[in-house]
């Protein structure tokens, strides 16, 4: 029982926790603003380890200072998906139920190619690198560098963000267009225009999240796919679209996770996991934080 | 003159038919998980096969019984699917005829594929797949170069931490069946050499956070530490272990140390590591193995990886000595990959049923950025040193 008060635990649970929150982040824009079920959520986040590791081993600079080219990298993914994509069915779709259904269609597709053209690209081989792998020790807890950053800069994006959309004329047009797509027109938001930038908000976190993740992980064109199911975990049960829930569920799915496995065994950890989130579910199918509106 | 013009035609076209013949391909076959769930560790084996190719084509072709020819690689994508490999398979001997084969990545896919090849009478040399299951295939159109069986890998890993003074371990375990197999023969192996084991827990192969397991390693005062683990949890581990000073002498990662990336992402971190593996480049025996080493950076920019890219390499070489004795007819072959010992980078290999009974189940160590074999002793090329 003493293992539940170890500092230690604590801070992976926290870096897991932020880890999961910023990477259900973009998901839950992209879903809230436009409904759209980004399934090739993950193969993004591969997309910004993948920039990361690139900026790292051929110029050298590290992946914390080149995160905005890599977060601008992944929101131009976004911005161009959209375009080519997504603009046509948002306007051309009237019903919530089938906008969801071809969405999750056609990212996929997306996913498969993202994930071939990237294999194609730079094979399949897993690639790693070292960066900020030192060692701290801080009252009595071990702490490596790239974890410890990867915690503060995922901490700091998604303060940033919620700042944002509480402060912002374009955040709060993002909001409401969460809230409600009709309402946000009746009041003269331009939609278009807020759906775009949620494309490219949500694209260029998960950019984020990936630059973080490969300093501490292994990478491939085919990691992206646990990434997708978390995320789909930590928005639904924070409440699909529910941006300060998706953040907390992430937080708690990183505590759940590490607290599981440290009270059992790691033997139960995705059954404790996935049987939490249903169990969840039952109980409250709108999710933890989500509310009962019509679409 | 007349006549004369049309003798040297006639010959001038016999010697271009004669030429075209001689340089119609030997077209070898396989399927690839070029996508899917085995797809990162798939490349190991394309590259190792694109670089024979590459040599036997540089070097005026393959020997067919005394005739040289180039060799093409026919291939398909098989998505990770074993059923997917075999129907491959199936097509390239039936519709694609071609005239060898090679094996696809890993056992489900051999094991599925054994049953195309035996049906077709068709030889073919297998590479990475490693089980007990393989010795129940049906022997005579299949074989396995591999010595890193589970029940051998068991008795020998026990008989190396014994070695290593080593009285007490702590089991971590990949659910997925490789790791699975291995432990259900390493925990009475090491019982058999009087090892206890305190700590023996099983992870999901999703496993994002090592650190209650670890945690729980560390308190446990163990002094070897087994993890059973893929690619993707040795690297978790081995970043996890550092982060919280795991630091028993002896620390065993059955798959992923073998990879480029691995030693990539923590270079002198990972000295002192022991893995899985029966080929390293030093063993001055195997001459061949520093050559294919070399190759292989030179064509790649990276290391192979010792296990799997050294395997694919090996079956093609066997193949290719097979082909020289015996040539394209299936009876021959099968009878020469049967009955030879072959001269590979992994030194003399010779089956007996379906297991090479040459090579024997060995471990390698990280030592200063190299991989050194370092059991048995037959076969090491450096001494065990604690971490």
């Amino acid at each position: 029982m003493d293992i539940l008060f170890s500092p230690q635990l604590l801070f992976s649970a926290l870096v897991l926790g932020a880890l999961y929150a910023l990477i259900a982040l973009g998901l839950n824009l992209v879903y809230g603003t436009m409904r759209l079920l980004n399934i090739a959520h993950g193969d993004l986040v591969m997309i910004g380890a993948y920039a990361a590791f690139w900026l790292f081993t051929l110029t050298g600079i590290s992946p914390l200072i080149g995160l905005p080219v890599i977060a601008v990298l992944t929101a131009g993914v976004g911005v161009a998906l959209y375009s080519v994509l997504f603009r046509g069915q948002l306007e051309g779709t009237q019903s919530v139920a089938q906008l969801e259904a071809n969405s999750l269609l056609l990212f996929f597709g997306i996913s498969v190619v993202l994930q071939n053209v990237m294999a194609l690209a730079f094979t399949a081989s897993p690639r790693a690198y070292r960066h900020l792998d030192d060692v701290y020790h801080v009252a009595g807890v071990a702490m490596t560098g790239n974890r410890v950053a990867t915690l503060l800069i995922a901490v700091l994006v998604l303060a940033g963000v919620v700042i944002f959309l509480k402060s912002t004329i374009y955040g709060l047009a993002v909001t409401a267009l969460i809230q409600s797509r009709d309402a946000a027109k009746v009041v003269g938001i331009n939609v278009s225009q807020v759906q775009v930038g949620s494309f490219a908000l949500g694209f260029g976190v998960a950019g984020i999240a990936g630059a973080l993740i490969s300093m501490a992980e292994q990478i491939s064109p085919f990691m992206g796919f646990p990434f997708t199911i978390a995320a789909f975990v930590v928005i639904i049960l924070g409440g699909l679209g529910n941006i300060a829930g998706g953040i907390i569920a992430g937080v708690l799915l990183g505590f759940i996770e590490i607290y599981a496995v440290a009270l059992t065994s790691a033997t139960y950890r995705s059954i404790l996991l996935y049987g939490i989130f249903v169990g969840v579910l039952l109980i409250r199918p709108q999710g933890l934080f989500g509310k009962t509106r019509g679409g | 003159m007349k006549y004369l013009l049309s003798l040297v035609t006639a010959l001038a076209l016999g010697v271009l038919a004669v030429a075209a013949n001689a340089a119609e391909p030997v077209r070898i076959g396989y399927s690839i998980a070029k996508t899917g769930l085995f797809s990162q560790a798939a490349p190991s084996q394309i590259t190792a096969y694109e670089l024979w190719a590459s040599q036997v084509n540089a070097a005026g072709g393959l020997d067919v019984a005394g005739e040289q020819r180039p060799v093409e690689l026919v291939w398909y994508d098989d998505e990770s699917d074993p059923a997917k490999a075999a129907q491959i398979y199936e097509k390239l001997i039936s519709d694609d005829g071609v005239d060898l084969l090679l094996a696809p990545w890993g056992t489900p896919h051999h094991l599925n594929v054994a049953g195309v090849v035996e049906s077709h009478g068709f030889p073919m040399v297998g590479n990475t797949a490693a089980s007990v299951a393989i010795r129940e295939v049906q022997p005579g159109n299949i074989w396995f170069p591999t010595s890193a069986i589970p029940d051998k890998i068991g008795t020998e890993l026990a008989a190396l931490a014994k070695s290593a003074n080593v009285t007490s371990v702590a089991i971590i375990a990949n659910v997925l069946p490789f790791a699975q197999e291995n432990l259900q023969f390493l925990v009475p192996a090491l019982e058999a050499q009087g090892i206890e084991v305190k700590v023996n827990e099983s992870y999901p192969p999703d496993i994002s956070d090592m650190t209650a397991l670890l945690t729980r390693i560390k308190s446990s005062g163990v002094d070897g530490v087994i993890a059973l683990s893929y690619p993707a949890d040795s690297f978790l581990y081995m970043g996890q272990a550092k982060e919280l000073g795991i630091d028993q002498p002896f620390q065993f990662l059955l798959v992923g140390p073998t990879i480029a990336a691995f030693q990539g992402a923590f270079g002198e971190v990972a000295n002192g590591i022991v893995t899985l593996g029966h080929w390293s480049p030093h063993q001055a025996a195997w001459p061949k193995g520093k050559a294919f080493f070399d190759a292989y950076v030179e064509a790649n920019g990276m290391a192979p990886d010792y296990l799997d890219s050294a395997l694919a390499y090996m079956s093609c070489e066997i193949l290719q000595q097979a082909v020289a004795v015996a040539g394209l007819d299936r009876d021959k072959l099968r009878e020469a990959i049967s009955s030879s010992t072959f001269d590979t980078i992994n030194g003399p290999v010779r089956f007996e049923g379906v297991e090479n009974v040459v090579t024997p189940t060995a471990f390698l160590q990280l030592q200063g950025g190299d991989m050194h074999l370092v059991w048995p002793a037959e076969a090491a090329t450096s001494q065990y040193q604690p971490r």
